[in-house]
């Protein structure tokens, strides 16, 4: 292997960073102070993007048929049965997509405000302001004397915030970085790979956790983000928070990206036959009924729609 | 060719002509299948070939029953991971048949996956499939399985150290 001593050790410090990130209950000071490590040398960054390397590894497979097929390989079957009944038990066989495998995991069912898999809901908070939860989201809320709070843990959300008496600041932290709320209305989607907020009255102000930069984003304005970077910012369109009417509106949009868009509102695998991934679609496709969105993309671009079963649906030509 | 070259491909043909038979025959006793015994012998050539040291092996037999079972136990190893792939696959009713290349994927990633954690201890292992895949926080990993958060931290950061190291080999080779 020809990695320098000075590489290994960064891949080792690295992993205990990586490892308490990643404990479920990190605080905004583990983060801070892996900031601060993260920038201290391009080695470090270099050892960190090999963390997630790996981590992208782990998340290619479902995690409820992965969970008991590795612990299984080399076990005895009695072993394997008992474990995947756990599993099943534990109720997280439910909810498996192609790109959110790990829709129901312990972490997001204790959550403060959670919504299922296709289901929208509303919540008004104490200091007045509403949030709209998307499918398949979890939500902690931290409301303290000094600050409001919201973890968003997974999923999408739509905050109004309300003014404040004691004029605390509103943000909303994610697993990739913060958005600092300016008076205002905005989304915020956070996933396993990066997330996007977009503005659509008065402002905010991003950051990533391991970037110093941060930008101001205005009504009309938007931006995808992961730990490392902010993205360039675009505008937001027709189809921006759209799913609050209940569809996604797509103007010339690849197909799996529609797909993959879609299979958020669906249990189950929806899957594009890869040579018409690139195809361009246009519409309004309804999420309170997938079925019907699929339908119209089989009769408006005859596509062909192949189920398996209800959990395995594979768009082709 | 180089004279190198030529000796090295006549060490070569002379292990294949020696030994490939006796090497199918200590397979076929560990296999019971004469098909996976042929395919590994096959694979235990290549990887002399590859390893071009032909030249140098002084006790053919021991060396070639050496890389072959290295490649039984890949084998068996897949097989059981295939094993319990198919039995958790099977747990799941609402998955009912995924098309053959949907699942061949998936147990291609697994595969990967179970190649990464190899030479982990069973309970740092085990702590980091209940975290990465099960989603569990650490203090209920170490509620689970009866040890401190703090054990549970070490083991994560063991695991991923582990993993990068193995990824990066793997891409190497």
């Amino acid at each position: 292997m020809s990695l320098s001593t000075a590489e290994l050790a960064a891949i080792s410090v690295a992993a205990r960073w990586y490892a308490r990130l990643q404990s479920g209950v990190a605080t905004d000071r583990d983060r801070r102070e892996w900031h601060v490590w993260l920038n201290a040398d391009p080695a470090h960054r270099q050892a960190w993007q090999r963390m997630t390397a790996v981590g992208e590894q782990m998340a290619s497979v479902p995690g409820a048929l992965a969970s008991p097929a590795l612990r299984g390989a080399g076990r005895s079957r009695r072993q394997v049965l008992r474990s995947v009944v756990m599993l099943a038990s534990a109720g997280s066989a439910g909810s498996l997509g192609w790109l959110g495998w790990r829709s129901e995991t312990t972490q997001n069912l204790f959550a403060d405000l959670r919504t299922a898999v296709g289901e929208r809901r509303e919540f008004r908070l104490a200091d007045g302001s509403s949030l709209l939860l998307n499918t398949d989201t979890s939500v902690n809320l931290r409301f303290d004397g000094r600050q409001r709070v919201l973890e968003l843990l997974r999923g999408e959300i739509l905050v109004t915030t309300a003014v404040d008496r004691s004029q605390r600041p509103f943000k909303v932290v994610t697993a990739h970085g913060e958005v600092l709320a300016l008076g205002t209305r905005f989304i915020v989607q956070s996933q396993t790979q990066g997330a996007e907020v977009a503005v659509l009255e008065k402002a905010v102000e991003v950051s990533a956790h391991g970037a110093d930069r941060k930008v101001r984003l205005e009504a009309g304005q938007r931006l995808n983000f992961n730990a490392l970077e902010l993205g360039p910012v675009g505008r937001t369109d027709a189809s921006t928070g759209a799913w609050q009417q209940g569809s996604i509106i797509a103007i010339d949009r690849p197909l799996a990206e529609l797909l993959a868009d879609l299979s958020r509102y669906r249990t189950g695998v929806l899957r594009c036959d890869p040579r018409i991934a690139d195809l361009k679609v246009s519409g309004a496709f309804p999420i309170d009924n997938t079925d019907r969105a699929l339908a119209a993309l089989e009769s408006g671009f005859s596509l062909r729609v192949s189920r398996y079963s209800r959990y395995w649906v594979t768009v082709s030509l | 060719m180089s004279a190198h070259e030529l000796s090295l491909r006549s060490a070569v043909n002379d292990l294949y002509c020696d030994h490939h038979g006796w090497l199918s025959g200590w397979l076929r006793k560990r296999l019971n299948n004469s098909f996976d015994a042929a395919d590994l012998a096959q694979d235990t050539f290549v990887r002399v070939i590859k390893a071009r040291n032909a030249l140098e092996i002084r006790e053919p037999r021991p060396y070639l029953s050496m890389i072959a079972k290295g490649l039984l136990v890949d084998l068996f190893r897949r097989r059981s991971l295939e094993q319990s792939y198919l039995e958790a696959l099977a747990a799941m009713p609402e998955w009912q048949h995924p098309s053959l290349e949907d699942q061949a994927i998936l147990l291609q990633a697994l595969m990967e996956i179970d190649r990464l954690l190899q030479g982990l201890g069973s309970k740092v292992k085990q702590t980091f499939i209940l975290s990465q895949f099960d989603g569990l926080t650490y203090p209920q990993i170490a509620e689970r399985l009866g040890i401190s958060v703090r054990t549970v931290n070490n083991h994560m950061a063991k695991a991923m150290e582990h993993c990068c190291l193995m990824q990066i080999q793997l891409q190497l080779s």
